[in-house]
């Protein structure tokens, strides 16, 4: 069996095949978007065939493999765009933050700022997949003047542009009366807005999500494989994915998900519209010297060829940008980071694929900022989007129970306590493993990390000289950690992370801990 | 880097790779191994669609169908439109022809059925835009600048407050980005240091020139000036960019008729060598008529006689890294291999022009097809 997983930026395959009655990873490959599947798979099976002819005989991966294997597919396509017309500046940045975690691209513009030439405008746009009409109760004579304004304008709209599916979200509902059917014949919809439900927003975004075409749903498979992966591991699980055209957070613990999953256009690696803000997110945790322009001009080459220059300088910049989208994701889902810390975090998604497995644990570590211990994995062949799309349940959790100790590379385990007074001692920590015992001084404000190899279990005992939060509060902690790629990281910055103001100590701070886990990155 | 120091490079990298040039000759009998996973671009696009964007209270000139020539009027854009009062919803013209958003409002003396007198208008002229009250709004405005076709074609698409759609003659050539008014001239190239700057004179006016030299916004804003109709270069920084548009918003501002101005930028913002059969090509339509469209962002052509040959099969080119702007040929893919900052990506072995053999990350390359 083949799984594609065909991203905007990258295109990975991989060989997943039968030994001794289960089911493992046997081989990956992964390209720049663009590929031919075919083509792909062709490689990949002569790679493979190369590698192990005996096993590939066995497992008829001959030249005619590719017609006759079956295929798990997960296609990211761009995300659709949502025209936000509103009658203030506050019903459309509401709107636009629910539709965004929704997984739509938004566009807004309001009557109280912008006027009805420019709503429309916005509404005619071409590449616009439905129009989302918002307008909160009127309570003045103004307001309801606004919202007949606007119930006027969105009819105008609906009447010579067909196309886009029309939404009323919120007071709009009533005053709409009525707006013409779309091209497909489908009425406009209602909406409730953004401030209906507990929490707030939760309706509508739910609303949203239902909204979105169907040929969009790459990312939106991965919260299923999620779920069975929590329910296989009987492991709390948090999913990030960051992709060039989005972003996605999911929290499932063994009975399903923990909180709605949050995709996330915005963060994508570089959002198409670049605007200061984004640069500015890059330049904070850039550790290359460049100034703003120059960073613009970098970021955009990045999106035009997103893995172009995946080495070098370019390496670092796109960690950069990987993190900087990773904290809009943060940033967005304040409901998700309020949980408690899962066990297992893993990290998915083109961005992190040309980095090496430490250098993407300290890039979570210093933007999930979350106090508590857990593992973090690396789903390395991007297999979760393709065993997501799976339409049986039982047959999708089956296979990532086979597959789970492939699937996932190990990084190592971050510990973040909270609450560590500042000092030239916090307490001590003793690893004990099957290589023995490590012992550390607990220095606050810095990154201690401690060999442990991918599948070495070990105790991690931490005593601290004052109470410290870890999930719980205490002094004297005992917990055990896995090992992986990057180790054991004891993370003893501050929570959040506080880092220079100037440009020139931050970026030498930021080199100095990512050089400690980056092997040749001076290359 | 100087070229020597750029083959010094390579040749390391071929020995360290422990590959020698008879190893890769034997394996690079055919193209089968690897090649399609380089990434690809179009280098002709051999039906064009061009999209010229409109705004509510534009008026479009043409109709779905209609053949246009260069120079045909496709739509008055207004330059700052606004809201304006248009005719009653009800009333003898709204009984004849029933008026719906999006249609073209001439403008006084049709609302009461009458003829046209001379006074000032009861209603301006404008699209529009939905009822409010017993009345129409209207986008409407008073200056107007006239967005030409730039090549000949048939209009495939004519809608009110969003873009006409035309179906290009000829063919084209993708850009990464472009910005300003569709346009169209004749094509001459400047090469060298000086680049633009060193090149610009009155006898440049009407002409669309691909620099393959240094550019920058001050040296295009005066090209602009001087009538030179557009300006294709490798690559267009970001602030050059800004300065561009900033300078003509500035002339849209000053009420002044604008003339029809592009910037093509063939490779991204950064500066690198144009790929050759992209210059090949460009070398073999100079002198002739060229436009230059910004949504996609192309350079359409007729295409010149005799036609330059395609890139051979095995072509490639290297994107990104220290061998950036180099060209050669396609040798066998390299497996994952190690590159700076200790980075593991998929690798390909290529014979560079000058023979040298190199392995660069598969990623970085690209080919035309």
């Amino acid at each position: 069996m083949f799984a594609l997983d065909l991203g905007a930026a990258t295109a990975s395959a991989a060989i997943i095949g039968e030994i001794d009655g289960r089911r493992r990873l046997l081989a990956s490959i992964s390209v720049p978007a663009g590929v031919d599947a075919d083509d792909l798979l062709v490689h990949l099976v002569s790679r493979f065939s190369a590698a192990d002819p005996v096993l590939a005989a066995d497992l008829g991966a001959g030249s005619d493999a590719v017609e006759r294997w079956s295929r798990l597919v997960a296609r990211s396509d761009p995300p659709p765009v949502l025209a936000v017309l509103a009658s203030t500046v506050r019903e459309r940045d509401a709107l636009e933050r629910i539709a965004g975690l929704a997984g739509w691209r938004t566009r807004g513009a309001s009557l109280e700022a912008d006027g009805p030439i420019e709503l429309t405008r916005l509404a005619l746009e071409r590449g616009v997949r439905a129009i989302a009409v918002a307008a909160g109760e009127a309570t003045s004579r103004e307001e309801q003047a606004a919202l007949v304004e606007l119930a006027a304008l969105t009819r105008g709209i609906a009447e010579r542009n067909p196309g886009p599916q029309v939404l009323l979200v919120g007071a709009l509902a009533a005053e709409a009366g009525s707006i013409p059917a779309g091209a497909a014949g489908d009425d406009p919809l209602f909406a409730p807005g953004p401030e209906a439900g507990e929490p707030a927003g939760l309706p509508l975004r739910r609303f949203l999500e239902r909204l979105v075409p169907a040929s969009s749903a790459g990312r939106r498979a991965t919260p299923a494989a999620a779920v069975d992966l929590a329910a296989v591991l009987d492991r709390r699980v948090e999913v990030i994915d960051i992709g060039l055209d989005g972003g996605l957070r999911a929290v499932a613990g063994p009975e399903g998900l923990e909180g709605p999953a949050a995709f996330l256009p915005a963060a994508g690696l570089v959002p198409p519209e670049l605007d200061d803000g984004v640069v500015d997110g890059v330049l904070a945790w850039s550790t290359v010297p460049l100034d703003r322009h120059r960073m613009h001009d970098r970021l955009r080459e990045l999106r035009l060829a997103p893995w172009v220059e995946a080495h070098g300088e370019g390496a670092l910049l796109r960690l950069s940008a990987a993190r900087a989208a990773l904290e809009r994701l943060v940033r967005a889902t304040p409901d998700l980071g309020a949980l408690p810390a899962p066990d297992l975090v893993v990290v998915a998604g083109g961005a992190w694929a040309a980095a090496p497995g430490p250098a993407i644990a300290l890039a979570v570590a210093d933007v999930v900022r979350r106090p508590g211990a857990s593992q973090l994995a690396f789903d390395h062949a991007r297999l979760l989007g393709p065993i997501g799309s799976l339409g049986d349940a039982v047959g999708r959790r089956a296979l990532l129970g086979e597959l789970a100790d492939d699937l996932l590379a190990p990084l190592g385990t971050v510990i973040i306590p909270q609450g560590l007074r500042a000092g030239r001692s916090a307490g001590r920590l003793v690893v004990r493993g099957p290589a023995g015992e490590t012992e550390l001084d607990l220095v606050p404000g810095g990154l201690q990390l401690v060999d442990l190899p991918p599948g070495q279990l070990a105790t991690a005992d931490l005593r601290f000289r004052d109470q410290v939060g870890l999930g719980t509060r205490g002094r004297h902690l005992s917990i055990e950690v896995g090992g992986g790629l990057g180790g054991l990281l004891v993370d003893l910055r501050d929570v959040p992370l506080r880092l220079p103001e100037r440009a020139e100590p931050r970026r030498a701070l930021l080199g100095a801990w990512q050089a400690a886990f980056w092997a040749g990155v001076a290359e | 880097m100087s070229a020597r120091a750029v083959t010094r490079t390579a040749a390391k990298a071929a020995r360290a790779e422990a590959l020698t040039r008879a190893e890769l000759e034997a394996s690079a009998g055919s193209l089968a191994q690897g090649y399609a996973l380089v990434p690809s671009r179009t280098l002709i696009v051999p039906d064009p669609v061009a999209w010229f964007a409109l705004r509510p209270g534009d008026r479009i000139l043409v109709a779905p169908g209609d053949p246009v020539t260069p120079g045909l009027g496709l739509a008055e854009r207004q330059r700052d439109p606004r809201v304006e009062d248009g005719p009653p919803l009800a009333g003898a013209t709204a009984a004849e022809h029933p008026l719906r958003p999006g249609d073209w409002w001439p403008g006084d003396g049709h609302e009461s059925g009458g003829p046209l007198r001379r006074r000032r208008p009861r209603t301006p002229a404008g699209e529009l835009l939905q009822p409010a009250g017993a009345r129409w709004r209207i986008a409407s405005g008073d200056h107007v600048d006239v967005l030409e076709a730039p090549a000949a074609g048939v209009v495939s698409e004519a809608t009110p407050g969003r873009a006409i759609a035309v179906a290009l003659a000829g063919r084209g050539l993708p850009a990464a980005f472009g910005v300003g008014t569709p346009t169209r001239g004749r094509l001459e190239r400047i090469s060298g240091e000086a680049g633009l700057r060193g090149a610009l004179g009155v006898g440049r006016a009407g002409s669309v020139l691909v620099v393959d030299g240094r550019v920058d916004s001050e040296s295009i804003i005066r090209a602009r000036a001087m009538g030179v109709r557009g300006v294709v270069v490798s690559g267009l920084a970001g602030k050059d960019l800004r300065d561009l548009v900033a300078s003509e918003g500035r002339q849209r501002a000053s009420l002044q008729p604008l003339a029809a101005f592009a910037v093509l930028a063939l490779e991204g913002t950064l500066r690198r060598p144009i790929p050759g059969p992209v210059a090949a090509l460009l070398a073999a339509l100079e002198g002739s008529e060229v436009a230059l469209v910004v949504d996609p962002p192309m350079l359409v052509f007729d295409p010149p006689t005799p036609e330059p040959q395609r890139p051979p099969p095995g072509w490639v080119r290297v994107r990104a890294g220290e061998l950036t702007g180099r060209e050669g040929r396609w040798l066998r893919a390299a497996g994952v291999r190690r590159f700076a900052a200790g980075t593991h990506l998929e690798a390909a072995a290529i014979a560079l022009e000058d023979g040298q053999v190199a392995v660069v990350p598969l990623a970085d390359l690209e080919r035309f097809t």
